[in-house]
């Protein structure tokens, strides 16, 4: 008889999802599954909608990246309709990204993740929070729920609604940014850039740099890469090529309407989600634990793998320390939560090189489109990695078909085996008790699924 | 469905139902099913009326007024003519059959044509396999 | 305060996407203030409470004052955890959009379980999975007043952040939370004359107006032809001042819900477009103006006919 445990809700993530941990009589790790489960419907209900509608319906797939769902169909039917957004249409459209990713990083970081470093892995569950950090660090935890909120009503006072936002349309943006907008956006995106560096010394002191071995042993396994980057080999969040690097670093470059030529999506039977692999390995996919196949991670780490540089210069600092340190690929599952401070850095340095960029308040933001048959793939690197989405519209320019690839599809097969990994390792040394359960939970955050 | 349909009519007061009256009075058949609600002027049933009958139970609904141009309200049963076509579209949206609802004028003195409209509709209600919604199977207590 | 002596909150997630959540967190100093008065007791967001052993019966969730459910119910195991949280919560909020009314997930009523299904999971993808033996999954999305008892509704896709903060304090001060009962509207700025164009178009160009000047003196985006659902929408989006669409030049579509609960938008919308001569037939996709409020059996597949 074998027994499962389970982990149900895993917490401080994003939506429902449960671990199942299978010993075998010896109590032993036989098996560990991550399981998320939802029937959502998004590729069925988008069908018959008029195509510029979607934007503003599919940002309901998440409502922390709520952004990049709608960046990602905003340009994908750009491409059906055949529409050029010019280009403040374009740099607005990146400046409300890059301002979403802020936001997201302090959330994923402080609230979600940072309890576990901070108060520690075991004790009360009760005070591993947000709130028990605000008791501990009163001042620390005050600037990080005042820098999110600064970052969401930057978007807010600029773009309108924030969560589940409306400004991006098929052909463009719908309002020019204004002078008076220009300035109140430099000043808080200094700000935030203020915090992200303060926030990136304060984690590498009391976070990373107690990084044991232990640590970064957790969930660690070897697998491949995919972000995007731009012809420089620059990181990029907003467009560029797809780069896929496999475990060993060697590298291959597609666009994004390319995407079903190299990756490609399965059901395994035991689950509920979709998983991608890398179908351009020409290795077929498997978890075995000691052998995977075709599986790739993409995210903040697989970002900083993929990409040769960064270019603003902080970021790129920060960059190159990391790289000194843990070598290309890095492959520690927990270096992820590193990764996203430099891309925190890099998020809002970027903030402040399209405001500076003269063209961003251009009045011309927005060509008009013609609803026509098409199909258009759009492409946008979410917080928690590469989103493709990609629809087909009929002579109405109503959606026939579509297929979204989201951040967490793509790390569905690396999460099950840092699961695994990290169940095997930690249960083999004893006792099955809160604290080794959230222990295989962390493994689970570190992707901030 | 082994029932009558069940039919809702809205008729309004100063011709149709006093049509209504007159197939009474002159025994003319029509299904028995059929539940005539007085109101004063076909304009004022409201959409959300039509509606909340399907949902609650009624196979059909018809709404009765006087000929156009002879309403007692001048212009009510234009106001009804431009709703029943908004009804007419939004059913079939509704996930409702667009036979489940008819707009039809008869005077006062033009019962046969009344007793025509229920019998006909009735007819089609009856081709139509299931209730209009599930909580209409539900209030019908049958399977749908 | 002591920890124990505080009122307890519990928040739940359903058939969700977390922005509701999000805005909560939004609120900034307010949020800070409301923690030192709460004592929050199960939040999967935030904190590690867990269901307890699945073998067991259900779910073990803490009592509280205070429940926030956000997410319509599509599920059997979402059932079981809302009827838990109506067990162990005094008042229940439902909160947000998709909790009040469906929501955009709700869009999926449209179809049944198994065309959804074999949409997103088409067979030349391997196989279907077997965990979808369609039983885990209930006929549609519901609003979760469906199926237990709401206490107060808090509608929006999110909600405000300073509504969510006024709502919990109104209720931790014993008081009915006052949310507003006019439409988008009644909060918006801009230039309405009564006559307007005849037909409504898809917003495939922006509206008009000069972008240096505020947005009062912009005309009303219905009257410039484009479909706005302000008229048929509950307000308080845009906190009392101009709602957050409008803000973005872009017309509303409805996220917070009807006017009145009961309301359906799609027929108040054909209506008021109907009383105001302007051709319905020209709108191209009539569902999507229930696209957040397709719960309570407002959506549903075509009928069969025989
Ligand atoms: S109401 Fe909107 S923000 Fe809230 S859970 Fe639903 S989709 Fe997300
Ligand atoms: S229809 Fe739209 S633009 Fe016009 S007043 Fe209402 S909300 Fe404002
Ligand atoms: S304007 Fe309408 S769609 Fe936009 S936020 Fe307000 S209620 Fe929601
Ligand atoms: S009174 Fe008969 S239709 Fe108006």
């Amino acid at each position: 008889m074998t027994q499962v445990i389970s982990i149900q809700p895993v917490t401080r993530i994003e939506g429902h999802a449960r671990i199942d941990i299978h010993l075998d009589d010896a109590g032993r790790v036989a098996d560990a599954r991550l399981h998320i489960a939802a029937l959502r419907g998004f590729e069925q209900f988008v069908v018959g909608r008029p195509a510029e509608e979607i934007p503003r319906i599919v940002s309901r797939i998440c409502g922390i990246c709520p952004w990049m769902h709608h960046l990602a169909a905003a340009k994908a039917i750009d491409n059906c309709f055949a529409a050029t957004p010019p280009p403040a249409g374009h740099l607005l459209r990146e400046l409300c990204q890059v301002l979403a990713h802020v936001h997201d990083k302090i959330l994923h970081f402080f609230f979600l993740a940072a309890p576990d470093f901070l108060l520690g892995a075991a004790g009360d569950y009760a005070a591993r929070t947000i709130m028990g950090l605000a008791r501990r660090e009163p001042e620390l935890a005050a600037e990080v729920v005042r820098m999110r909120q600064l970052g969401q009503t930057m978007l807010e006072r600029f773009a309108g609604k924030a969560i589940h936002p409306v400004a991006a349309v098929v052909g463009g943006f719908a309002k020019p940014m204004s002078e008076a907008e220009l300035r109140d956006l430099q000043a808080g995106g200094q700000a935030l850039l203020d915090f992200a560096c303060r926030a990136l010394d304060y984690a590498r002191e009391k976070v990373f740099a107690r990084f044991e071995d232990d640590d970064l042993a957790l969930g660690t396994i070897a697998t491949g890469f995919l972000g995007t980057v731009d012809g420089q080999g620059n990181l990029r969040f907003y467009d560029g090529v797809l780069r896929l690097m496999r475990p060993d670093g060697a590298t291959s470059e597609f666009a994004a309407a390319d995407y079903a030529r190299h990756l490609a999506e399965r059901v395994e039977p035991w689950s509920t989600a979709k998983m991608v692999y890398a179908r351009a390995w020409n290795e077929g996919f498997s978890l075995d634990p000691e052998a995977p196949r075709g599986v790739y991670r993409v995210n903040t780490l697989a970002r900083l793998n993929v990409c040769d540089r960064i270019a603003t210069p902080r970021a790129q600092a920060e960059l190159e320390a990391f790289r000194a340190r843990f070598g290309r690929p890095a492959q520690g599952t927990l270096l992820a939560h590193w990764a996203r401070l430099i891309e925190l850095v890099y998020a809002c340095e970027r903030v402040l090189e399209l405001l500076a960029d003269a063209r961003i308040i251009d009045p011309v933001v927005r060509t008009p489109a013609e609803p026509r048959a098409g199909r258009g793939v759009g492409h946008v690197e979410a917080p928690r990695g590469t989103l493709i989405h990609d629809y087909t519209t009929d002579d109405d320019g109503c959606i026939t078909r579509a297929n979204l690839i989201v951040g967490t599809t793509h790390n569905i097969a690396p999460m099950n085996l840092s699961v695994r990994r990290a169940a095997a390792g930690l249960v083999a040394e004893g006792e099955i008790d809160a604290e080794l359960l959230n222990r295989i939970e962390m493994a689970v955050r570190a992707y901030d699924p | 469905m082994n029932r009558e349909p069940v039919i809702l009519a809205f008729c309004c007061n100063w011709c149709s139902y006093a049509a209504a009256d007159l197939a009474g009075i002159s025994r003319l058949q029509y299904p028995g099913s059929i539940r005539i609600i007085r109101v004063m002027c076909s304009g004022m049933v409201h959409p959300e009326m039509v509606l909340h009958a399907l949902n609650k139970g009624a196979d059909g609904v018809i709404v009765v007024g006087c000929h156009l141009g002879e309403c007692h309200y001048i212009k009510g049963n234009e106001m009804a003519l431009a709703r029943a076509e908004i009804i007419a579209d939004t059913l079939e949206d509704l996930g409702i059959a667009a036979e489940r609802f008819q707009l039809t004028w008869v005077s006062s003195s033009e019962p046969e044509r009344l007793a025509e409209a229920f019998r006909a509709m009735s007819a089609r209600l009856c081709a139509l396999r299931a209730p209009a919604t599930a909580e209409a199977a539900d209030a019908a207590g049958e399977e749908a | 305060m002591s920890d124990q002596a505080r009122p307890r909150l519990s928040c739940e997630w359903l058939h969700a996407c977390a922005g509701c959540e999000m805005a909560l967190l939004n609120c900034g100093d307010r949020l800070l203030g409301l923690l030192d008065r709460v004592s929050i007791v199960h939040f999967p967001l935030l904190m590690d409470h867990k269901y307890g052993d699945r073998a067991g019966a259900g779910f073990d969730l803490p009592r509280a004052e205070i429940g926030l459910v956000s997410g319509g119910v599509a599920s059997r195991e979402q059932l079981a955890l809302l009827r838990t949280m109506r067990e162990s919560c005094k008042t229940l909020v439902a909160f947000g959009t998709c909790a009040t009314h469906g929501g955009i997930p709700a869009l999926r009523n449209q179809w049944t379980v198994d065309q959804t299904l074999r949409t997103v999971f088409p067979e030349d993808e391997g196989e279907c999975s077997s965990a979808f033996d369609g039983s885990s999954f209930l006929d549609r999305v519901y609003g979760i007043d469906e199926q237990v008892a709401v206490d107060l509704f808090l509608p929006g896709c999110p909600p405000r952040p300073e509504t969510i903060v006024g709502v919990i304090e109104a209720l931790l001060a014993g008081e009915q939370p006052q949310l507003t009962e006019k439409s988008v509207c009644e909060h918006c700025p801009t230039i309405r004359t009564g006559k307007g164009q005849r037909t409504v178009r898809r917003f495939l160009a922006n509206a008009e107006y000069d972008p240096g000047e505020p947005i009062g003196s912009m005309r009303c985006l219905l009257e410039q032809g484009l479909l706005c659902m302000g008229p048929v929408t509950v307000g308080g989006c845009g906190g009392g001042e101009t709602p957050l669409c409008i803000r973005a030049r872009v017309p509303c579509r409805g996220c917070y819900g009807p006017v009145r609960r009961n309301g359906n938008q799609l027929l108040d919308m054909l209506n008021a477009l109907a009383s105001n001569g302007i051709d319905h037939r020209a709108i191209v996709d009539r569902r999507s103006l229930l696209r957040f409020s397709g719960a309570h059996g407002l959506l549903k597949p075509p009928e069969k006919r025989r």
